[in-house]
């Protein structure tokens, strides 16, 4: 016992704290002082040796400055803290113990707010068949747990509180049941912490606050007697046993969107049914009603389901809208007419059209009748007036007859309206227009769509006399181009129609234009495009705009009207590829077209041949200047370019050459050892014999060949000078005239080496021609070459000149003939045998093809030059021999060709 | 015949479907009232009895259908308003008169009513639609009732009126609860008439 004692007297020590605050807990209002005040226990300051200085205080881990602390006597401290704000904090009372260690010693929370405002609009409403809820505004907010109390009572009783609940503090239904007739006062307190307010008081009578339940429609009914009525028949609240009742009833057409209300004076009591009047025939209405108290207090119950009703019908209210189109026939005096009339909206219609009745008069003609179904009907007419009424009919009667005029066919239509415009507005397309002077019956407006796919399929309307604007009710689509046609129509038949296009809405293009060069210049470029087809246009096309670039610069738009097809871009450069593109704008936007490239020209057109023409006539006529000028010079020219070589004929190097060294003549490899020559003899060898040479001739082939190798190295004696020249037209003339200067008095000298104009030999060598033979005799005698020639083709006897020729072309015979005519002085049997061999050989083939032959020479050619470069030596080798077997059977003959030059001659 | 006057407080908290009367506690005759009476009062009270009149007879047939035979088929033997001490009610009388009787008659059939409303939960526990019917017109008698006292209170300072209760149905059959609740409600229909006509 005394253990448990001890123990109890330990936990009360544990627990009790060492102070205490005053108060233990506090909900301050925001904007208020607040003063706590902390009571040190006599055992703690002595257990720690603490007095109220020793008090510090916190809220939330903070400090609290002590310029706010009170120390009030050795074990109090308080604290205070002024116009509190919005704060839900700990405070707490801490003691610094032994001068360094902190301890809380006891800690009160500190909450603020705000009393409760006084609920305000404090409103009830009695739901029939349910308790009574009311409800107010709360006003501001308290920050603190607020209780809101909804007290009622009856001036005898009191009913139980309705306390809200904490999601729906604005408003609270009651427990118990209304009891109506028995007014009761109902208010709303509003309590938390830091006060209590009651709203104001409201006294009422339940059943002024009621809201019913609302009707329920029975039926709607018609009357065949009236097709202008129809009876609404419902049960509502049982409320009505007790209390008078009230009625809202409204109606509308099934299609409308807008009610129409039943006058209120003639609902304002209780009733079950009601009879709605001047209703359109045949037309479903569709029904509402709701109900409340009859003095107005209280609530509207709810709107009734809808419930529908139709009216009987009625004859047809008005004529059908009636029209006409001539179809074409071939039929010649009649006419092939389509009536067409549009079937009556069920306003106008009262009921089912069971048929429409059309009649038919022509002047001075009976009538005709049809009864059709259908809304058209074709019929032939002749070229007539004629009248046509429509009347259409239901189960109650027949419409207003509609007549509709057919002129002849004559007939010229005139006074057709003006000033026609056609804009959309209210996504319907409206058409405006200005009445013609003429008194109009009705105007008949026609539309259809324009398309380059399908055909224009008019839909059409029928408008009165007096109207100048109206709308086109039929279902038109957006961004399709519409083509309207307004045509009045007069007593004696239509008049002239007038067209406008429109569009319900426009769009940008669907498609943009193709744009492409007509023209492309050096600076310039004309565009060209198609307009675009009306089924892509989606709008009136208002503008195009061009955009073109080059590849690295930036795009340029120019805007073109709709109206132009092509452009021309200018200032374009020249030699560089443009993209462009177009687009077509509406009023909606625009679409760009593809892309198109094309590439400037470097030089306009015509310029080339401006440069080029003068160019070359100013090079021809520099020539031709060039030309006259050689050709007035020709003397002077060829003194410099070909200057006169020393007639041998006029030669005197006999007589200053002491003696002649004959050897020296012939063998060049003594006379140029180094192989050097200082002019070139050609011999040209000729046969017409496709067959080879025999063998007794390869030397002479040999030779030849040797020849073509070493054109422009042999010299040739004879100062033939052809060879010096690269220019044996010249030469030959000039060797002409040199041979027929040298005539036959020239002896034959020695090969003077002497340098070509001034160039300088290596080796001097002065010889004279001892021969007295005449020098380059052939061209002195040309008849000889010309009767060569003549036996060369009759007898088939190549003449012997042919097979040594100089390569000089216009005077080719001249080594030839003297060869020949040397040939025949030269004592020599070898040579003689020599010569007469080939001729023989080659006469042997001269029956063959001349051209073949020359084929065949040509084909020796490869042969020649199989030996090659490399083998050029060896050639002249064989030069040297031939040349060398030349010189052993005889004297040297001093005309036959000394060197052969390589490529100097080639076979003709 | 069973006499006892009620003080007038005490039968403003009458609940509905007590099973006995209330006691007969004498208080001494303070009128007050929690709130100034409306000044359409007796006219409250013309629709509070006409609401009653409207839906006596419906409660009539509803409580007699539920009870079954054979009590529809023999309502005049069952059913006759023989209710031998039900407060008198004198239509040409004064008004405070007339609303001093009609206070006893509301009292009697709150009383009666809350009887038969505790039977019937038992002997027809799935009768709700008579329930609710009995519940509502007890509700609407408890209004007439506060109403009638705030007239008698306000206008005529009557501070108290001795009231009569029905017979205790407690410990009857249930035949007997039966009749004695179809009795009562034939009453109830035939005098409701009269006093909604005498208003």
């Amino acid at each position: 016992m005394l253990t448990f004692t001890v123990f109890l007297l330990f936990l009360c020590e544990l627990i009790v704290p060492c102070a205490h605050i005053h108060p233990e807990s506090s909900v301050v209002q925001i904007g208020s002082n607040f003063t706590a005040v902390c009571v040190l226990k006599e055992k703690c300051m002595d257990d720690y040796h603490v007095n109220a200085d020793d008090i510090f205080w916190k809220t939330s881990r903070a400090t609290v400055s002590r310029d706010q602390y009170t120390v009030i006597n050795r074990t109090s401290s308080s604290v205070t803290f002024l116009n509190i704000p919005l704060i839900n904090v700990l405070l707490t009372c801490n003691i610094r113990m032994f001068g360094q260690i902190n301890r809380s010693v006891y800690g009160i929370r500190i909450i603020s707010g705000l009393p409760p405002e006084k609920p305000e609009n404090l409103t009830c409403i009695v739901n029939e068949g349910k308790k009574m809820m009311c409800q107010w505004d709360l006003g501001r907010e308290t920050h603190l747990e607020t209780n809101y109390t909804l007290k009622s009572e009856w001036a005898t009783e009191k009913f139980e509180d309705c306390k809200a609940k904490r999601d729906t503090p604005t408003s609270c239904t009651v427990d118990y049941p209304p009891v109506y007739f028995v007014n009761i006062e109902v208010w709303v307190e509003a309590e938390n912490a830091l006060g209590k307010v009651a709203s104001d008081h409201i006294n009422f009578d339940p059943i002024d606050k009621v809201k019913l339940n609302p009707p329920h429609i029975l039926s709607v009914n018609n009357s065949k007697e009236l097709s202008s009525i129809l009876k609404l028949t419902w049960t509502d609240s049982r409320f009505k046993s007790f209390i008078t009742l009230k009625y809202d009833i409204q109606y509308r057409t099934k299609d409308a969107s807008t009610w129409n209300q039943v006058p209120p004076e003639d609902t304002s009591s209780t009733r079950s049914s009601f009879t709605v009047q001047d209703l359109k025939p045949f037309t479903e209405y569709v029904f509402r009603i709701r109900c409340m108290k009859e003095d107005g207090k209280g609530f509207w119950s709810d709107w009734s389901e809808e419930a529908s009703g139709i009216t009987y019908e009625d004859r047809p209210s008005k004529a059908p809208s009636f029209w006409y189109k001539i179809e074409p026939s071939h039929a010649h005096g009649t006419r092939s007419v389509q009536l067409k009339w549009k079937t009556l909206p069920p306003f106008e219609a009262n009921g089912k059209i069971l048929d429409y009745e059309v009649t038919l008069t022509r002047w001075k003609s009976r009538l005709q009748n049809y009864t059709v179904q259908d809304t058209k009907l074709m019929v032939n007419l002749t070229n007539d007036r004629y009248v046509a009424t429509l009347t259409a009919r239901n189960t109650v009667g027949k419409s207003d007859a509609s007549v509709l005029t057919i002129p002849a066919w004559d007939f010229q239509a005139t006074h057709p309206v003006t000033d026609l415009k056609a804009f959309p507005k209210d996504n319907v397309l409206w058409v405006e227009w200005t009445a013609p002077n003429e008194p109009v019956n009705r105007y008949i407006l026609e539309w259809c769509v324009l398309s380059d796919k399908s055909p224009c399929i008019p839909d059409w309307q029928q408008e009165d006399g007096t109207v100048h604007r109206t709308y086109l009710r039929g279902n038109l689509v957006e961004s399709k181009c519409y083509l309207i046609t307004v045509t009045p129509v007069y007593a004696d038949g239509p008049g002239s129609p007038e067209h406008i296009k429109a569009y319900l809405k426009q769009a940008a293009p669907s498609k943009g234009p193709t744009v492409r060069t007509k023209k492309v210049g050096k600076n310039e470029a004309v565009l060209e495009w198609d307009q675009l087809p009306v089924d892509v246009q989606n709008g009136f096309i208002r503008n195009y705009t061009i955009f073109y670039r080059t590849v690295i610069g930036n795009e340029t738009a120019v805007n073109v009207d709709s109206s132009h097809t092509e452009y021309t871009l200018s200032s374009l450069t020249s030699d560089t590829l443009y993209m462009v593109r177009m687009a077509a704008y509406t009023d909606e936007g625009g679409k760009d077209g593809p892309e198109f490239t094309f590439t400037t020209p470097k030089f306009a057109q015509g310029e080339i041949e401006a440069i080029v023409v003068p160019v070359c006539l100013a090079f021809l006529l520099t020539t031709l200047l060039g030309v006259l000028f050689c050709f007035n010079k020709r003397d002077l020219i060829k003194k410099h370019i070909w200057p006169n070589v020393p007639d041998p004929s006029k030669s005197h190097i006999a007589q200053w050459s002491p003696h002649t060294p004959p050897r020296h003549f012939n063998s060049k490899d003594q006379m140029y050892p180094d192989g050097n020559f200082t002019d070139v003899s050609v011999v040209e060898i000729e046969a017409n014999d496709k067959k080879p040479f025999p063998e007794d001739l390869k030397s002479l082939d040999l030779f030849k060949k040797e020849k073509v190798n070493t054109e422009g190295h042999s010299s040739g004696i004879g100062g033939s000078s052809c060879m010096s020249s690269s220019r044996p037209s010249i030469s030959s003339s000039d060797e002409n005239e040199s041979a027929q200067n040298t005539s036959s008095t020239v002896q034959y000298s020695t090969v003077v080496h002497s340098g070509y104009r001034h160039q300088v030999p290596s080796v001097q060598v002065f010889s004279r021609s001892e021969s007295t033979q005449p020098l380059l005799d052939s061209e002195e005698r040309p008849e000889d070459l010309q009767l060569a020639d003549n036996v060369d083709g009759s007898d088939g006897i190549l003449p012997r000149q042919r097979y040594f020729k100089q390569n000089c072309s216009q005077h080719e015979t001249s080594p030839d003939i003297s060869h020949f005519e040397r040939s025949q002085q030269v004592p020599s049997v070898n040579e003689e045998d020599f010569v007469r061999l080939k001729q023989q050989q080659i006469s042997d083939h001269i029956s063959q093809p001349y051209g073949s032959g020359k084929m065949k020479m040509f084909q020796e050619v490869p042969a020649v030059d199989a030996f090659g470069p490399g083998i050029e030596g060896q050639v002249e080798r064989f030069e040297t021999v031939g040349m060398e077997a030349a010189v052993d059977e005889g004297m040297p003959k001093s005309y036959l060709p000394q060197t052969v030059r390589r490529g100097g001659y080639m076979p003709q | 015949m069973r006499v006892r006057v009620v003080p007038l407080l005490l039968v403003l908290h009458w609940k509905q479907g007590a099973g006995s009367p209330l006691p007969i506690t004498p208080v001494n005759a303070t009128c007050a009232t929690r709130h100034p009476c409306p000044s359409n009062l007796m006219n409250q009270i013309r629709n509070q009895l006409g609401q009653l009149n409207s839906s006596a007879n419906s409660l009539f047939i509803l409580y007699y259908t539920a009870q079954g035979e054979p009590f529809p088929n023999n309502l005049d033997k069952l059913c006759g308003p023989n209710v031998t001490d039900f407060p008198p009610f004198h239509a040409n009388g004064t008004e405070k008169a007339r609303l001093v009787e009609l206070y006893r008659i509301i009292a009697y059939l709150g009383a009666s009513l809350g009887n038969i409303t505790r039977d019937q939960k038992v002997l027809n526990p799935y009768a709700h639609g008579l329930h609710s019917r009995l519940n509502a017109t007890a509700d609407v008698l408890r209004g007439l009732l506060s109403n009638v006292l705030c007239r008698l209170c306000s206008k005529y300072h009557v501070s108290h009126v001795d009231v009569t209760y029905g017979p205790d149905t407690s410990g009857k059959d249930v035949f007997q609860k039966k009749k004695l609740g179809c009795q009562l409600l034939g009453k109830y229909k035939q005098v409701i008439a009269v006093l909604a006509q005498a208003f």
